[in-house]
């Protein structure tokens, strides 16, 4: 596991480097909350040597991040499962819901602080 | 002039609860556009309140068709984050036992494949009469004939029965000599053939791109397989080799599950030479504080729908944070692409090409 | 011109033709569930009756008594006239063919009567699934008449060399000539082009988009209630009675064979020997794609049906 810890401007123009380099695949995009901070992570691969890689970036509550729908198009459902996961949003393209609808509104269910049944009301 | 077809959550023909809304311009499709989410149970969510052999049945439900590849998957994280090494013969009795799940679940996927191309259930009763009689096998095996839970970690829970040997043989004679003929039944039949042929095409450019994974991947010409890429097991040992096809439409992706299922009992027999001898039991399920070693862990293991991979931050009893690929969801993200232009009909042999199961579409 | 006049004696036939539909409707339900389920390792109906006979009876029964709903956005009128319609329509085309040389009538012009009307069945489906209000039943309507654009045509040539040889649309002419050699084989390709083309008429697989189970749900039968899909169901033995009947008239010898049996029986036997291999055929084979369909219709039964007319004049009619 090579780990690259960057920040977030750097995301897209060290992405577009790994693709230079030959990791044309991505592999998952995903979060982890840690309580004061999330942290992103790209798995993305390089198919023909086999080797990955992940880029790491730390991003606060309320930070937007930029979009890579146009680096790789395999980001479009995981970008759009990540936002409504962890409440991020992201800019650059327009956000559906994927897994969860009607939750507007609600806290995003992958977070930390997220109750069981808070979002329960009896009508 | 443009029409909005609602190819709804129920439908004989989508696998599960999928909901597609197809754009059409008289009888070619512009655009398709899936709603999912009807099977979601947050299972990301529920194994951060559980302790770490508590998720094993969770996982086995992700995939309902070929349950003992995720529950493998899974404790396999587990022995990872323990640094528990499995045992030699557990090795090989694991690599026994997902083969045959994955002869199972392309059986399965074989039968509904051809009722989508409106063969009305013919081939869809032959293959499950085959299916039942390696679940059967597999119930010898572990006890149970659909979800097993027999994965432990450092191995298994129970060892191969005495003579699980001889049934096992003579299963897979009987299952080469039946692929043999589903394969002459539809590749002599010019109709199946125009049906296939051609539809749904997706390059190898693309297949990269668009981040499939599985045989769809690997019917475009990518030579990508996680047995032989980061292998496990035993596959190095055996010679596990790959099946590839270039043309990437929707028959190289049957043909080459075909020739999955084919090297699966290849590897099966060979396995069943080469196993040592030994104990293959691992540590009862009930793993109360594991000492736990690596603060984060990933695997990956080739499933029978793609690539599956696990993400795992440890804690002391419970899993920090578990993030699952799932292979299904990645390669319905690419359907919109493959339909463009096509038929309306072959929508339905294209979604049967790509093996979804809406469950690990939506976990 | 009716073969034996009297009023008693047309009402006897009437009655023992409609009698024989529903003989063959029933008994080719069982027939067609029984081979499938066999063909699939089950077993099909067994419970009621010998070898589940009585199967269908209590399956029209519950089918008749459940409530019959109409969608609201649906055409009240066409949908409650036109299915009992399309049943009627096709039981009279079974009247105008003869069913031996003493039982049914057989009209000069038969032949081509019943072609004419016949092409008229897809337009009766297009109307009902029209009518729907459902964009799953208008994609079959739609379907079903562009399938009459690439079956029609065959089927009508490769009929001509038949009525060639024989020198008259009689039916009973036609069959009377083929004492000395039936004609499927004296004019094989047009036997086979006659039969493919009547598969596509009847709607069965490999032809059966209109009712495409894996994509259409059921077609223009989506919307239709229970009584009505029970009228449907006759509807389509009756329309393979008519299928199965055409063609052992025409190509098989009809009512021609050894003394021992009845001619009616004969022509009941060849009627239900077709029907099996139609069955047999929807057991195995994988459905068509529409346009794959129509440009097998141009480019090869079209053809090979002018080539058939072509031998027929030259072998035969000089």
């Amino acid at each position: 596991m090579v780990k690259l810890k960057i920040s977030k401007n750097e995301l897209i123009e060290k992405l577009n480097e790994a693709v230079k380099e030959g990791y044309n695949y991505l592999v998952k995009i995903t979060a982890v909350d840690y309580i004061d901070h999330l942290e992103v992570i790209y798995f993305i691969r390089n198919i023909e040597n086999k080797k990955e890689e992940n880029i790491r970036l730390d991003i606060k509550d309320g930070e937007r991040l930029p979009t890579i729908v146009n680096i790789f198009k395999a980001a479009d459902f995981y970008e759009r499962e990540l936002s409504e996961m962890f409440g991020i949003e992201i800019e650059g393209r327009k956000v559906e819901r994927l897994l969860l609808e009607k939750w507007d509104g609600l806290e995003a269910p992958l977070r930390k602080k997220f109750e069981w049944g808070a979002d329960y009301k009896r009508d | 002039m443009l029409t909005k077809i609602n190819v709804g959550p129920i439908h004989p023909s989508t696998h599960g609860v999928l909901r597609l809304v197809v754009t059409l311009d008289g009888d070619t499709i512009v655009n398709v556009e899936p709603h999912i989410g009807f099977l979601h149970r947050g299972v990301e969510k529920l194994v951060e309140n559980r302790m770490y052999m508590q998720s094993e049945s969770y996982m086995e439900k992700v995939d309902y068709a070929a349950p003992m590849a995720y529950s493998d998957l899974y404790v396999s994280a587990v022995e990872e984050a323990m640094g528990v090494h499995i045992k030699e013969r557990a090795k090989y009795v694991r690599l026994i036992l997902l083969e045959l799940q994955r002869i199972a679940s392309h059986l399965l996927w074989l039968g509904t494949f051809c009722n989508d191309l409106g063969q009305m259930f013919t081939m869809f009763m032959w293959t499950m009469k085959d299916r039942d009689l390696v679940m059967n096998l597999l119930q010898d095996a572990t006890g149970s004939r659909m979800f097993y839970v027999n994965m432990r970690v450092g191995g298994v829970s129970m060892d191969l029965p005495p003579d699980f040997e001889e049934h096992a043989k003579s299963l897979l004679d009987y299952l080469e000599k039946r692929i043999k003929d589903y394969e002459a039944f539809l590749e002599k039949n010019p109709v199946f053939i125009e049906r296939t042929k051609g539809v749904g095409v997706l390059s190898r450019k693309d297949a990269i791109n668009l981040g499939v994974t599985g045989p769809v991947l690997r019917a475009s010409g990518v030579n990508f397989d996680v047995r032989s890429a980061y292998t496990y097991y035993a596959y190095e040992k055996l010679n596990f080799m790959p099946q590839i096809q270039v043309k990437g439409d929707v028959f190289a992706r049957y043909k080459v599950r075909i020739l999955e299922m084919k090297e699966s009992i290849r590897l099966i027999r060979d396995a069943l030479k080469e196993m040592p001898e030994g104990d293959a039991l691992g540590m009862p399920i009930k793993l109360i504080s594991p000492p736990i070693k690596e603060k984060e862990v990933i695997v990956r293991r080739e499933l029978p729908r793609g690539e599956g991979m696990m993400y795992m931050v440890t804690d002391k009893q419970k899993p920090y944070r578990l993030s699952i690929r799932a292979p299904a969801f990645i390669n319905l993200s690419a359907l919109n692409h493959m339909a463009q232009g096509a038929k309306y009909a072959d929508l339905f042999a294209i979604l049967g090409s790509l093996d979804l199961v809406m469950a690990d579409v939506d976990r | 011109m009716l073969i034996d006049e009297g009023l008693a004696s047309i009402l006897a036939n009437a009655i023992l033709v409609l009698l024989l539909i529903i003989m063959f409707d029933y008994t080719f339900g069982w027939l067609e569930r029984k081979t499938i389920a066999k063909a699939q390792f089950r077993h099909g109906p067994t419970y009621l009756g010998p070898f589940g006979f009585l199967q269908n009876i209590a399956d029209v029964i519950k089918l008749i008594a459940k409530e019959n709903i109409v969608p609201s956005n649906a055409d009240k009128l066409i949908f409650s006239v036109l299915p009992p319609l399309f049943l009627s329509f096709f039981i009279f085309l079974v009247y105008l063919l003869p069913f031996s040389n003493s039982i049914g009538i057989s009209l000069s012009l038969g032949l081509l009567a019943v072609f004419v009307l016949l092409s008229f069945s897809p337009l009766i489906v297009f109307l009902i699934g029209i009518a729907s209000g459902n964009k799953f039943s208008a994609i079959s309507a739609q379907r079903s008449v562009i399938m009459l654009l690439g079956y029609e045509i065959p089927l009508i040539l490769s009929i001509a060399g038949v009525v060639l040889y024989a020198g008259s649309f009689n039916i009973a002419t036609i069959v009377n000539d083929q004492r000395s050699a039936y004609f499927i084989f004296l004019m094989p390709i047009a036997f086979a082009v006659f039969f493919i083309s009547m598969l596509a008429e009847l709607e069965r697989p490999p032809f059966d988009l209109r009712e495409a189970d894996s994509e259409l749900i059921a077609g223009w039968l989506v919307d239709v209630g229970a009584p009505y899909y029970a009228l449907a169901l006759f509807v389509d033995y009756t329309r393979m009675f008519l299928g199965s009947l055409l063609i052992s008239l025409l190509f098989l010898g009809g009512w021609l064979g050894p003394s021992i049996l009845p001619p009616l029986i004969w022509l009941m036997i060849k009627a239900f020997v077709v029907a099996f291999i139609i069955v047999i055929i929807r057991a195995t084979t994988v459905r068509m794609r529409l346009d794959k369909l129509l440009s097998f219709g141009w480019f090869w039964l079209l053809p090979l049906s002018v080539v058939s007319i072509i031998l027929t004049f030259l072998l035969f009619v000089r």
